[in-house]
C-alpha cells in the first residue's frame, strides 16, 4: 500500500514537475520574443493562400525590430474564419494591438474597436483609390491603411472567342450574346460562381447605373428604377442556361476557367499568374461590361486594410508600425504585393514602379482597377448582403417578381441600417 | 444514502458482537465528501462555467441590443424576439425546418429499423455489412458534405451523378445551384442518411438481439407469419429502443448544420442558400454579422420548438413511461 502510495506520488509529482516545465519552457520561449524589446505588439494576419507569406510578414516585423530595437512584433497566423475570430478576440483581453481587415465595417468603428489612422495618412491621401480610403473612412476619419488592391476582373479565353468570331464584351446584351453562343455541352459560356450569382448582382447594379447606398449613406436604394432592370439580367443568364454552375471551386479559383469548362470567368487578378502559367498569353480581362445605355464598366475592388486596436495598451507604437510599413517601406509593399501572390501595390507611386504591371493583361487589369473599380460601402454588412443576396436568388432562379424582391429587400435592409446609424 | 445504509449493514452482519456500527453510517464521512467535492469539482466547475453561466449571459444578451459586443446595458425587452418572429427570412428557416424534421424522422428511422431487420436476420457475412454501415457514422460531416458537393453532385458532365445520368440519356444537371426543382433536397437528404443511418441501425440491432429467440419459435408453432411476427412480436419488443432513437434521430435534425452550411457555402458565406436551417441563420447572424443580442433570441426561440416538440413527442409515444 504504502509503496503503491509512493509510487503514485511519485506519478503525480513527476507529471507535475513536467507540466511545470512545459509552462516555463513556454515562457522561456516567449522570453526570446521579447528579448531587449520593451513592448511586443500582438499582430494578427488572416492566413494568406500563398506560400512564403507568412514567412515574408515575420521577415518585415523582424526588420521593424532590428530598426527600432524597443519594439517586438508577434505575429499571429489565423486559419480558418477570420472575421469571426477577429471579432471575438476583439472582446476579450487577449484582442491584438493591430490586425487586418478585409471588410470594412461601420460597426467596428461605432463600437470604437478601431483606432482613427488620419496623423499617419495625413498628406498621402492622393497616393491611395477613392475606393479604399471611401471603405475605411467613417464619420470623417480613417480607420484602415490599405496594404493592397485586390482587382478582378473578367477574364475571356481569346482563341475561344475569336473561333466563334466573338469580341470581348462591351456591353452586357454583348455578354449575355456571347455567353448564350459559347454554351456546349462540354463548355459552358460565363462562370460567376458555384452558385450562379457571386458578385454578379452588385456588378450588374453598379453597372447599369444603380448602387447600394445613397451618396449620403442614409437610404438604401438597390431598388431604383436602374437595378431592378439590371439585376434582373441575371434571370436572363439562367434562363439562357449559358452560366456554369456546381463547378467543383467558386469563382475566386480559376479552375474552371483554365480546365475550359467556362469559356469567360469572373475572377480576381490573384489568379493572373495561374492562368498564365496553364494558358500562356491566350487570354484577355475586361471590367464587366455596362447594362444599358445609362451605364458604365465596372470592377469591384478587394484587399486588405491594416487596422489598430483602439483599445490596446500599444495603439501608438502600433501605428507607428503600420506608418513605418505600409508607408514608408516601399520595397518591402512591392514584396508583399508580387513575389508570393499577385496585388496591386495600394499606393499609386507603388504601383507605377511595379515592373508586373506595365504590360499584356495584367497592365490592363491595372487599369481597369483604377478607372472602375467600386468597393461595398462599410454600412453594408451581412444582414443587408443576406436581404439582398436572397432577393437575387428568387429573381434569378424562381423568376420572383424583381421589383416587388427588391423593394421588400430594400426596406429590410433600411431598417437595418437605421439601427447601424441608431 | 443507500450506500452508507448498506455499508452499516454490511458492518453489522460482519462485527456482530455489540460493536453499534450504525450510528457510523450517519455520521458525515468527511474524508467521502472530500473526494466527492475533488472529483466532481472539475466538471462541475466547468459544466457550470463554460455552459450555464454561458447560457445565462445569452439569455440576458438576448434582450439587449448587443452588436459587436457582448456587453449587457442597453435593454430593449422582446425588441429581438418580435424581430426574429416578424423576420420572413427566419420565419422561413424555422418552417422549413420543421418540413424538414417531418420528412427526414420518419425516413431516417425506417430506414436504420430495415437495415437492422435484414442484417440480423443474415446467417452470414452480418459482421462485414455491420461494419460497412457504420463506418459512415465516423466520417466528419464537413468532409462528406464536400465529398458530396465537389465529387459526387458537381455540375460538370464529369460528376459521378450526372455521368450515372448520362447512361440514362439524362441532361446534366446543376445539383445544388438548381432551384426549380430543388435538386438540392437529393443532396442533402443523401448525405445526411448515408451519415446516420448506420449508427441508428447499430443500436437497433442491439435490441433486437436482446429480444429472447423463444418468442419467435413460439409464435412460428402458431403459425405466425413473417409480418406478424415483425407486427407482434419485435416492434413491440422494440419500444424503448425505438422511442430513443425517435428522440435522438429528432434532436439530430432541429440541430442541422453542417450539411447544409458546407454544401451550399460559397465564397461570400451562405447568403445565397436556398435553405438555411435555424442554426445555419443564427450562425450568420451572431458570428457573422456580429449580432449577439439577434443570435441569442433565435437560439432560445429554437430551444423552445425543441423542447415543445420533444415534450410532444414524449406524450405520444410515452417515452420513460414504465411498460
Amino acid at each position: 500500500m504504502s509503496t503503491s502510495l509512493t509510487s503514485r506520488r511519485a506519478f503525480l509529482g513527476g507529471s507535475l514537475l513536467f507540466v511545470g516545465g512545459m509552462a516555463l519552457a513556454a515562457c522561456g520561449k516567449d522570453d526570446a520574443v521579447k528579448a531587449g524589446a520593451k513592448v511586443t505588439l500582438e499582430q494578427w494576419y488572416h492566413a494568406y493562400g500563398e506560400a512564403g507569406t507568412q514567412q515574408a510578414v515575420i521577415r518585415y516585423a523582424k526588420e521593424y525590430t532590428k530598426a527600432n530595437p524597443d519594439v517586438a512584433i508577434k505575429v499571429n497566423w489565423i486559419a480558418g474564419d477570420y472575421s469571426a475570430k477577429l471579432h471575438s478576440t476583439l472582446l476579450t483581453p487577449q484582442a491584438p494591438d493591430l490586425f487586418e481587415i478585409g471588410d470594412f465595417q461601420y460597426v467596428d468603428v461605432k463600437n470604437g474597436l478601431l483606432a482613427p489612422l488620419d496623423d499617419i495618412i495625413k498628406g498621402q491621401e492622393a497616393e491611395y483609390s477613392k475606393a479604399s480610403l471611401d471603405s475605411a473612412t467613417a464619420d470623417g476619419k480613417l480607420y484602415g491603411l490599405k496594404m493592397m488592391d485586390d482587382a478582378m476582373v473578367l477574364y475571356y479565353r481569346k482563341s475561344v472567342l475569336e473561333k466563334a468570331g466573338i469580341a470581348a464584351p462591351q456591353t452586357f446584351a454583348d455578354l449575355a450574346a456571347a455567353a448564350k453562343k459559347l454554351t456546349s455541352r462540354e463548355q459552358k459560356g460565363l462562370f460567376v460562381g458555384s452558385d450562379g450569382i457571386g458578385n454578379a448582382a452588385y456588378l450588374l447594379l453598379w453597372s447599369g447605373g444603380g448602387d447600394l447606398l445613397d451618396p449620403e449613406g442614409k437610404k438604401v436604394v438597390f431598388n431604383s428604377p436602374e437595378g431592378v432592370a439590371a439585376i434582373s439580367g441575371l434571370k436572363q443568364l439562367h434562363d439562357d442556361r449559358s452560366l456554369l454552375l456546381d463547378f467543383t471551386t467558386d469563382w475566386y479559383d480559376p479552375g474552371a476557367f483554365i480546365q475550359g469548362a467556362a469559356a469567360m470567368q469572373w475572377c480576381g487578378l490573384w489568379a493572373l499568374p495561374a492562368i498564365k502559367k496553364a494558358l500562356g498569353d491566350d487570354f484577355g480581362v475586361v471590367a464587366w461590361p455596362k447594362f444599358g445605355d445609362t451605364g458604365q464598366a465596372v470592377s469591384r475592388i478587394g484587399g486588405w486594410f491594416a487596422a489598430v486596436n483602439a483599445k490596446g495598451k500599444h495603439a501608438e507604437e502600433a501605428k507607428k508600425f503600420i506608418e513605418w510599413l505600409w508607408i514608408k517601406q516601399t520595397d518591402l509593399q512591392k514584396d508583399w504585393c508580387v513575389s508570393y501572390g499577385f496585388h496591386v501595390p495600394s499606393r499609386k507611386s507603388v504601383a507605377a514602379q511595379t515592373t508586373e504591371f506595365s504590360s499584356g493583361p495584367a497592365k490592363d487589369a491595372a487599369d481597369i482597377l483604377a478607372n472602375t473599380s467600386r468597393a461595398y460601402p462599410n454600412l453594408w454588412n451581412t444582414t443587408m448582403d443576406s436581404a439582398f443576396a436572397q432577393a437575387v436568388l428568387k429573381i434569378a432562379k424562381s423568376g420572383g417578381d424583381a421589383k416587388s424582391l427588391l423593394d421588400e429587400a430594400a426596406a429590410k435592409a433600411q431598417a437595418e441600417l437605421g439601427k447601424q446609424l441608431a | 444514502m443507500s450506500d452508507t445504509a448498506t455499508t452499516g449493514q454490511a458492518a453489522t452482519a460482519a462485527h456482530p458482537a455489540g460493536v453499534r456500527p450504525g450510528r457510523r453510517g450517519r455520521r458525515t464521512d468527511w474524508r467521502a465528501v472530500g473526494a466527492f467535492a475533488v472529483l466532481t469539482a472539475p466538471t462541475v466547475l466547468g459544466l457550470g462555467l463554460f455552459k450555464y453561466v454561458a447560457i445565462g449571459w445569452s439569455f440576458l444578451l438576448s434582450f439587449s441590443e448587443a452588436r459587436g459586443t457582448v456587453d449587457l446595458g442597453s435593454w430593449i425587452g422582446f425588441d429581438n424576439y418580435t424581430f426574429l418572429l416578424k423576420d420572413e427570412a427566419f420565419r422561413s428557416s424555422m418552417t422549413g425546418i420543421i418540413l424538414f424534421t417531418i420528412f427526414i424522422v420518419p425516413v431516417t428511422f425506417g430506414l436504420s429499423l430495415g437495415l437492422a431487420v435484414l442484417l440480423h436476420g443474415m446467417r452470414r457475412g452480418r459482421a462485414f455489412f455491420r461494419t460497412s454501415f457504420l463506418i459512415p457514422a465516423a466520417v466528419s460531416y464537413v468532409v462528406a458534405a464536400l465529398i458530396w458537393k465537389m465529387s459526387l453532385f458537381n455540375g460538370l458532365p464529369s460528376g459521378v451523378a450526372n455521368t450515372i445520368g448520362g447512361l440514362f440519356g439524362w441532361d446534366v444537371q446543376s445539383w445544388i445551384a438548381s432551384t426549380d426543382p430543388p435538386l438540392y433536397w437529393i443532396v442533402i437528404i443523401t448525405v445526411r442518411l448515408w451519415l446516420q443511418v448506420g449508427l441508428y441501425m447499430i443500436l437497433f440491432l442491439a435490441g433486437l438481439q436482446a429480444i429472447p429467440v423463444h418468442l419467435y419459435e413460439a409464435a412460428s408453432l402458431d403459425g405466425a407469419s413473417r409480418w406478424a411476427q415483425f407486427r407482434h412480436i419485435t416492434l413491440p419488443m422494440l419500444r424503448n429502443t425505438s422511442v430513443a432513437i425517435l428522440m435522438l434521430i429528432l434532436i439530430a435534425a432541429f440541430q442541422a448544420f453542417d450539411e447544409f452550411y458546407n454544401v451550399f457555402m460559397t465564397t461570400t458565406g451562405n447568403s445565397t442558400a436556398p435553405v438555411r436551417p435555424p442554426l445555419v441563420f443564427l450562425y450568420d447572424t451572431a458570428l457573422k454579422g456580429q449580432d449577439y443580442g439577434v443570435g441569442s433570441a433565435g437560439a432560445f426561440l429554437l430551444t423552445l420548438l425543441i423542447v415543445l416538440v420533444t415534450l410532444l413527442q414524449g406524450r405520444l409515444v410515452g417515452f420513460g413511461r414504465k411498460d
